[in-house]
Order: structure tokens, then sequence, then C-alpha cells
């Protein structure tokens, strides 16, 4: 688990800064403490099973919901009824309610009145490629159209602060394609501070350049991916053989599947390990941010959120 | 544009509906009322006799027409515009001015429409009918001004009572909006209640100020209705 340093709040003039976060339904405890620092410009994945905190967090940073304790710090100033703060951000919920007699067309005209920076030639290819219908209405809209509305808000807004908030959600893989591609793409030509919250960890890990994990309402985890990635690795191969691989080294997580087996091992892969995993027929592998997660000693919740990609 | 703005562009990004709909409600009360004309003609004969005339100038039709549509626009502008409002890095106060900018264009589009129509009925003698759907006691008998602050009034207090409701619903839950209604109805028994028990008074105000007495009486309503619904707006989370 990595631990985060708490520095002084006068320091931090720029990115997201929370420290000592907690917010409470009722007595529902759903985060819980929470401390984390969110550098600009950079692309974050906010991963953690279901009732974690992810989108509460997202909620009071935004300041869709009020926090009931902490401080949270945008560009150094706080978001709560700030309105030159909360225009620099985008947060379209994954249960996003529109009003019901607006159409497609009309949300996406009125966007340029709320984002200076609104583009709107980017809005046109998107709803191009999603195939999204302007003319009907929101509420007429299918779960994978109503994703593929929030990207398009999302991406051509560019907020400096946007939120994603499960965005592939109903999105066949073609689609799911389109909004990584141009996600990737529109973040290297300007970049801003995405925050993506998703169960699709690996398939979503290329976006990421850092990973935030949430457990029952705090940060078990903020690490640089690739970083983090090359702190483990994969062997596969025979049992006999990879037990032999692996003896005196630090497993971390392993899948048997009959006489196969694969072991996620803490370290990074030299000359050594390749030519005797060779003289073993054991196949090397980086580790993918789902083993990744498994590495850094997250085992309940890497089995959790397996759970729930199944 | 100001911030306010964008949530007032927000509010009017369907025109038809909020503004539309208001005068097409209108207008059709106009229909229906010369359509019970033109059924009443065929017994009476058209236009109609003086007696008929007179008595329909006590209709209330647009008093009845207006205020269920306009509380169900307050009430989607506060839950729906409101949850898009902030999702678009919108301030709650912003978006309330803006929602509430956005009220008074569709108050004033409706109160100019009902003057229009009133123009058009008294220049057609009652729609070549001779029966009144706007040259109505309770609007002023054929008062421009009175009919216009009347409808601007009914407007805006419908408008803001839904933006009360909804509101209340977004800052407090389903339980607190049907507590608010339970109260709001009570009190509104309980103002029916003085003024009858006050009955002496309220027509001496009535005689002296007319039907400015009831316009004033709205504007305290709509005040209270705008100054409830800010409060709760301040509240309301997603």
């Amino acid at each position: 688990m990595t631990t985060l340093a708490t520095p002084d709040l006068a320091t931090v003039t720029s990115g997201i800064s929370i420290r000592h976060l907690d917010k409470s339904y009722g007595n529902l405890l759903v985060l819980d403490n929470l401390n984390l620092d969110l550098a600009p410009d950079r692309v974050y994945g906010l991963l953690g099973p279901n009732g974690a905190g992810k989108t509460t967090l997202m909620s009071v940073i935004c300041n869709h919901t009020f926090r009931s304790a902490g401080t949270v710090l945008l560009d150094g100033d706080d978001p709560a009824e700030n309105a030159p703060v909360l225009a620099r951000t985008c947060f379209i919920r994954e249960d996003q309610a529109y009003n019901d007699v607006f159409s497609v067309g009309a949300i996406l005209g009125i966007m340029p009145g709320f984002y200076p920076s609104w583009d709107e030639d980017l809005c046109r290819r998107l709803v191009g490629r999603f195939r999204l219908p302007l003319r009907r209405s929101a509420r007429k809209l299918s779960r994978g159209q109503k994703s593929a509305l929030a990207i398009v808000i999302s991406l051509a807004s560019r907020a400096p602060y946007t939120f994603l908030d499960e965005p592939y959600l109903g999105l066949d893989p073609t689609a799911r394609e389109i909004f990584y591609e141009e996600l990737m793409a529109d973040i290297a030509e300007h970049p801003r501070t995405i925050v993506m919250s998703t169960h699709l960890i690996d398939e979503a890990a290329d976006l990421m350049e850092e990973v935030v994990v949430l457990h029952q309402g705090t940060v078990v985890l903020h690490a640089d991916v690739d970083e983090a990635r090359s702190s483990a690795f994969v062997a596969r191969g025979r049992v006999d053989d990879v037990r032999a691989f692996a003896a005196g080294r630090e497993i971390v997580a392993e899948h048997a599947l009959g006489q196969i087996l694969s072991v996620t091992i803490r370290g990074s892969v030299g000359p050594e390990e390749e030519d005797l995993a060779a003289s073993r027929h054991v196949s090397l592998e980086p580790a993918s941010l789902q083993d990744l997660i498994a590495a850094l000693g997250i085992h309940d919740l890497t089995t959790a959120l397996t759970q729930e990609n199944r | 544009m100001t911030r306010s703005m964008r949530s007032l562009r927000l509010y009017l990004a369907n025109k038809t509906y909020v503004v539309g709909v208001p005068v097409m409600t209108l207008g059709l009360v106009v229909l229906i009322t010369v359509l019970i004309g033109l059924v009443m003609g065929i017994a009476m004969g058209l236009p109609l006799p003086p007696g008929a005339e007179q008595a329909s100038r006590t209709n209330i039709g647009p008093l009845t027409a207006l205020p269920g549509f306009l509380i169900g626009v307050g009430v989607l502008a506060m839950n729906r515009n409101f949850a898009m409002a902030l999702a678009f890095g919108s301030a709650r106060r912003d978006f309330w001015c803006g929602s509430a900018l956005g009220f008074t264009a569709t108050s004033l589009v409706t109160a100019v429409t009902a003057v229009a129509l009133l123009a058009v009925e008294k220049a057609t003698h009652g729609w070549f009918v001779g029966i009144h759907a706007l040259d109505l006691v309770v609007l002023g008998s054929g008062d421009y001004v009175k009919t216009f602050a009347m409808i601007l009034m009914l407007s805006l207090l419908s408008l803001f009572l839904g933006a009360m409701f909804g509101t209340v619903y977004r800052a407090f839950g389903a339980v607190s909006t049907v507590v608010t209604g339970i109260v709001l109805a009570v009190a509104i028994v309980g103002l029916v209640a003085v003024g009858v028990w006050q009955r002496a008074h309220l027509v001496a105000l009535l005689a002296d100020w007319d039907l400015w007495a009831i316009v004033a009486a709205l504007a305290a309503l709509v005040a209270a209705a705008a100054a409830s619904s800010y409060s709760a707006n301040r509240l309301a989370t997603l």
C-alpha cells in the first residue's frame, strides 16, 4: 500500500488536494478520512469495488454533494459554491438526469455557453462516430447512447477537470474503442486532468497515467501506472516448471488451470530471470494492471474487482 | 455571458416547451370558449344575447388552465435542469438566478400573449360570437394593465411553487416534499378561513383596491415561494 504524505495546504497551488475527507449518508460512512493529491494534466483511473466511494468522491470534489468533514481544494480554492472553480469542471454522472423534453441536439447546442473552450468540430465528429440521434429526446436514449452523449460532452467541453463516471456502460466494444481512441488523441493535444472511474481495469489501462484505488471509502493505492507495472511480472507454464522458477521469489498471486499455472511475482525481469525461464519453458509477461493491484497487496480488493468484471 | 445566463439558456433550450406551450394554452382557452359560444348560439342565436355575453365574463378558464402546466415546468427545471447545470460546472446560486430569469421570461410572454388576445377579443366584440375568454371580471374586466398583472403573477406563482417543490425534493427528499404539500394545503385552507371570518374587511379591501389587492397578495406569495425555493436550492444535492 502506498502511503500519502500530507503537505501543507498553503503550498498546493494547482491540481486537486484532499485532506481528511469524510462523507456520511446518515450512519453510513462512505468516505473515511480520505487524503489524496492529484497533479494537474494527468489521467487518473479511479478504481474500486461497488460502494467503495468512487462516485461520491467525484461528487464531493465537484460540490454535487456536500462533504461531512475535511478539505477539498481545486487549484488551491475550495470548490464549494465557488463559481469560477466549478466552471473548470465537467462531471457527467453514470446515471445523469437530463430534462425529459430536451433533445440531444438541444443539449449539445447549449454547451458552448457553459464551456468557453467547447470544441464544436470534435463534438460533431464524436456525434457522427457514435451515431447519436440529435433529434431524439434524452429520455429515449439507450444506455449506450447515454454513455456516448456523456463522452461527447466530457471530451468536447475541454474542461480542465473532467470526471468520467464509468463512461463505457452500455457501449459495445467498437464504441468503447472509439472512446479510448478519441480520449487518447484529445488529451495528447489538449492535456487536462481526467479522473475516470472504471471497472474495466485492463481495457482502460493504457489510458491511465496513475491509478487511485478506493476501498471502504479510503485510498488504498495511489501509484504511477508505469512504475507500478514494472514492479511485478507474470510467469506462466506447467505447474512444476513454474514452481521451480518461482522458488525463493515473492509470489503475490497465482491462478491454476489444469496443469498450467500463472503466478504474479514481485520484482522486475532481468537477464537471469529470462535465462532461467527459457531453460524451464516458462513464459514471462508484464503484469496487467489487475495483477498489479494484487502485487501491491490488495488481495481482497482484487478478488472483489475480478468477481465484478465477470 | 454571465454564469446565470448559462442557466437561463439551459432553461430556454426547448423554447416550445417553456414559451410555446403557455401561449398555446391561452390560445386553447380562447378556442374552447369560442366553441362553447358557438354551441350556445345554436339555441340563443349569434352573436349571443347581452345576458349570456355578460355571464361569460365570469369565466375563470385562464386561471385554471395555466397553473398545472407551469407548476410542472417549475418542478422539472429545478430537478432535471439542476442536475444538468451542476454536471456542467455551475454553482447553485447561478443556476437558481438563471432559472428565475427563465420563469420571468415565460411569465412575461404569457402575460403579453394574454393582453394581445384580449385586444383581439375586444376588437372582434367577443370573437364575433359575443363570448369572452379574457375580458373577464377576474382579470380586470378588460383592463389591459390588470390583465397583464394578473396573468404575470399567476404564472410566476405557478412556476415558483413548482420550483419550491422541486428544490425541496432535491434538498430533503420525497417525504419532506409531501409534508411541504400538506403544510401548504393547510396554510391555504387557513387563509381562506381567515378570509371568510374577516369577509367584511376583505370586501372593503377589494372595494378600495379593486383587483390590485389580489395582485399584491399574489406578489407576496410569489416572493415567499421564490425565497423558499432559493433557500432549499442552496441545500440541494445530486
